[in-house]
């Protein structure tokens, strides 16, 4: 019998497991003695076995080619409190403003500090008028609207002394920008009086047409991401070499079987008190059974996540949030949803939300909203030519905005992906995605 | 930042203007690699239809679809299309190679687009004519930054 | 996880009739101009160059260059007159060639 079906495992209670397990061990090993394939579909009754412990490496190293900014100092999902409190009050200046309006031009379009004011905001001919976003009000004028030069200092300083729910990023009181170089782009505002003349109707983000996703993702011709789905029935059926166990082993048929499972995940793991989407599942359970080793964001694992929802596509979402401790995860991730993030200080909503940034620009993409997020998980990424599961999406979301992601089996996730699967609920599943 | 050459292309052709890009290709190398295919030949505008997206949702991975007008018979065919990105550090793409088995001068492919740029595609014929076309992508400036 | 090369081609077609292949093979196409973490210049891998033949006759081909997106994807058509084998075929910068075959009924 498999030494990984009795250490460290959650399982029925103990004692009827156990016989249970040795009956089956021994029915598997012996079939397999005897060269005898066992009866399809072996599976013991109860909830499915898990191994303890964590399900991605520790210490969560960050990717390789992500920026390696280290953001402790400032709020994670992890760590809601980390960032400097907002000032309580703006700052008093002794004069007026005096900065280099030529340098401020350069500045609002510098993309290395937070993606440049224009990712929000159209500022005239600022950056040639390339792109610039809309997710705060256009600028080109502001030189115009009476605004004071501290009104102005303070604004782009820390924007929470005059709005404490806005979205501006506190530039100058999360260190983005020095005081001088808020001096700079005060300057520059300030000489904004005309509309910004855009060179092609492209480049208005007022004009510019929201994406529509028209690619057929499920053709293999189209998406790379279809090699992973032949690749995990490769997976499925293949026996560890120690254990002699498959996925098919107990399971069967993979299209009879798994033909809806995913649509109900992520779900409460009262064994571990986390909710467990479906690559954490596929870890914990694969090392508890068949011993095979496939932590989360391995090839491995990636593929298994994009087959056993393939498998499901066409099921609405449909997730578990009544039980009092799915209801209790939904209200945390909710609340994770709104929780400020990184030295640029955003949460899910200022961006998803359609009251807030969602389905605005910023710069040249499209910020869309929650519903339709998650039905394409996993999801081919042609920038990247990569496969990325909803877990390294959030990941990115914090690193994106300077801040710090968390491991991909991070509780927070959990909850923030059944709230987002709740979000979602009757979208029908498609996967795998394909996207930017 | 952009600047505007005009360069014309031969005895009779039809000047395209041909970008400076940020990637370090010059529009000498775009026009050299256009003067490779066509060795010196006039270049005329022409019936090709280049499907390319109003703004590449990133430059990794951009989908060109090409079709030249032409009847594809024994005698009259498309016999090789040229694609060049002029802002590419690399900007010939690739030669396509076709004959009266063709059917239908089309081709697809996705390629990589290293900043906003002009695609230039060059058709050759079996009766010797070299007709050119041009579509100008806007690549997708991301919302975050680096 | 070797992938294999993706073909659409129609298993039938009529006589004289244009069809639609499209193909997909798994490669990154590595430019060569890319440097690796140390600052050392990552050398250039691509497929170079696409045949296709039908009943041993070339149909259409590719000579690619490091523009081309990883996982080249090439979708073009044929007249077909009879029924045979489309026999398509990868050349990577390695001297490795990548086969794939597909048949067609032409009636």
């Amino acid at each position: 019998m498999p030494a990984s079906i009795r250490q460290g495992v959650l399982d029925r209670p103990l004692s009827r497991a156990m016989t249970a397990t040795v009956t089956m061990g021994l029915v598997i090993a012996l079939a397999a003695l005897f060269g005898v394939a066992p009866a399809a579909a072996d599976e013991r009754p109860g909830p499915a076995p898990l191994a303890t412990g964590d399900a991605s490496a520790r210490p969560w190293k960050r990717y390789d080619g992500w920026p390696d900014r280290d953001a402790s100092a400032f709020n994670s999902l992890a760590n809601p409190h980390a960032s400097p409190p907002a000032p309580t009050a703006p700052r008093r200046l002794d004069g007026p403003v005096t900065g280099d309006a030529g340098n401020g031009a350069k500045l609002v379009a510098d993309r290395t500090r937070g993606g440049s004011c224009l990712a929000c905001h159209v500022m005239g001919q600022a950056g040639n008028a390339d792109l610039p976003g809309n997710v705060g009000p256009d600028l080109s004028e502001i030189g115009n609207a009476g605004l004071s030069d501290e009104q102005f200092w303070n604004y782009i300083n820390d924007a929470r002394v005059y709005n404490p729910s806005t979205i501006m990023p506190p530039w100058g009181a999360h260190g983005l920008f020095n005081d001088k170089e808020i001096g700079d782009i005060v300057a520059f505002l300030k000489t904004l009086k005309v509309p910004a003349k855009f060179a092609t109707d492209v480049d208005d983000p007022a004009k510019r047409p929201a994406p529509v996703e028209k690619r057929d993702n499920l053709d293999p011709t189209t998406n790379p991401a279809m090699w992973a789905v032949d690749d995990a029935a490769a997976l499925y059926k293949k026996r560890d070499a120690s254990s002699g166990f498959a996925c098919a082993t107990c399971h069967g048929d993979p299209a009879a079987r798994f033909s809806t499972w995913a649509a109900a995940m992520p779900r409460f793991e009262p064994r571990l008190g986390h909710v467990l989407g479906v690559e954490e599942f596929v870890f914990r359970h694969a090392k508890a059974t068949t011993g095979a080793n496939w932590p989360m964001e391995s090839d491995e694992n990636i593929a298994m996540g994009v087959y056993l929802r393939n498998l499901a596509n066409g099921q609405p979402i449909k997730v578990d949030i009544t039980s009092p401790d799915a209801k209790a995860a939904y209200e945390r991730g909710r609340l994770l949803a709104d929780t400020k993030v990184g030295e640029l200080n955003f949460s899910c909503r200022d961006c998803h939300d359609p009251a807030r940034g969602g389905l605005k620009w910023i710069r040249g993409q499209w910020l869309g909203e929650p519903k339709g997020q998650l039905d394409h998980f996993p999801t081919w990424r042609t920038s990247l030519n990569q496969i990325w599961d909803i877990r390294r999406r959030f990941q990115w979301c914090s690193v994106a905005i300077r801040g710090n992601e968390l491991p991909p089996d991070a509780p927070e996730y959990g909850d923030l992906e059944l709230y987002l699967a709740a979000v979602n609920a009757g979208r029908t599943l498609s996967v795998p995605g394909i996207r930017h | 930042m952009t600047t505007r050459r005009d360069i014309i292309l031969g005895a009779g052709s039809a000047a395209l203007v041909l970008t400076a890009g940020a990637a370090g290709a010059t529009p000498q190398e775009a026009a050299a690699a256009i003067q490779a295919f066509i060795g010196g030949k006039p270049a005329a505008k022409g019936n090709i239809s280049i499907d390319l997206p109003e703004i590449a949702e990133n430059g990794n991975t951009v989908p060109l679809a090409i079709t030249v007008d032409s009847p594809m018979t024994a005698d009259d065919h498309v016999t090789e299309v040229l694609v060049v990105a002029e802002a590419n550090p690399l900007p010939r793409l690739a030669i396509f190679h076709l004959g009266p088995m063709a059917g239908r001068a089309e081709v697809a492919t996705r390629i990589r687009l290293a900043a906003t740029e002009n695609v230039t595609v060059v058709a050759k014929t079996s009766k010797g004519a070299v007709i050119m076309a041009q579509k100008p992508v806007k690549v997708t400036i991301g919302g975050c930054g680096g | 996880m070797v992938e294999k090369p993706r073909i659409k081609l129609p298993p039938e077609a009529k006589k004289g009739e244009v069809i639609e292949i499209k193909t997909l093979i798994a490669h990154d196409m590595e430019t060569g101009l890319r440097k690796d973490k140390d600052g050392k210049p990552i050398p250039r891998k691509i497929i170079n160059k696409f045949t296709c033949d039908f009943n041993g006759k070339p149909v259409f081909s590719a000579d690619l260059e490091p523009g081309i997106a990883a996982n080249p994807y090439l979708a073009f058509t044929v007249r077909v007159e009879e029924s045979g084998t489309f026999r398509f075929a990868w050349f990577d910068d390695d001297g490795t060639v990548t086969t794939a075959d597909g048949a067609i009924k032409v009636t």
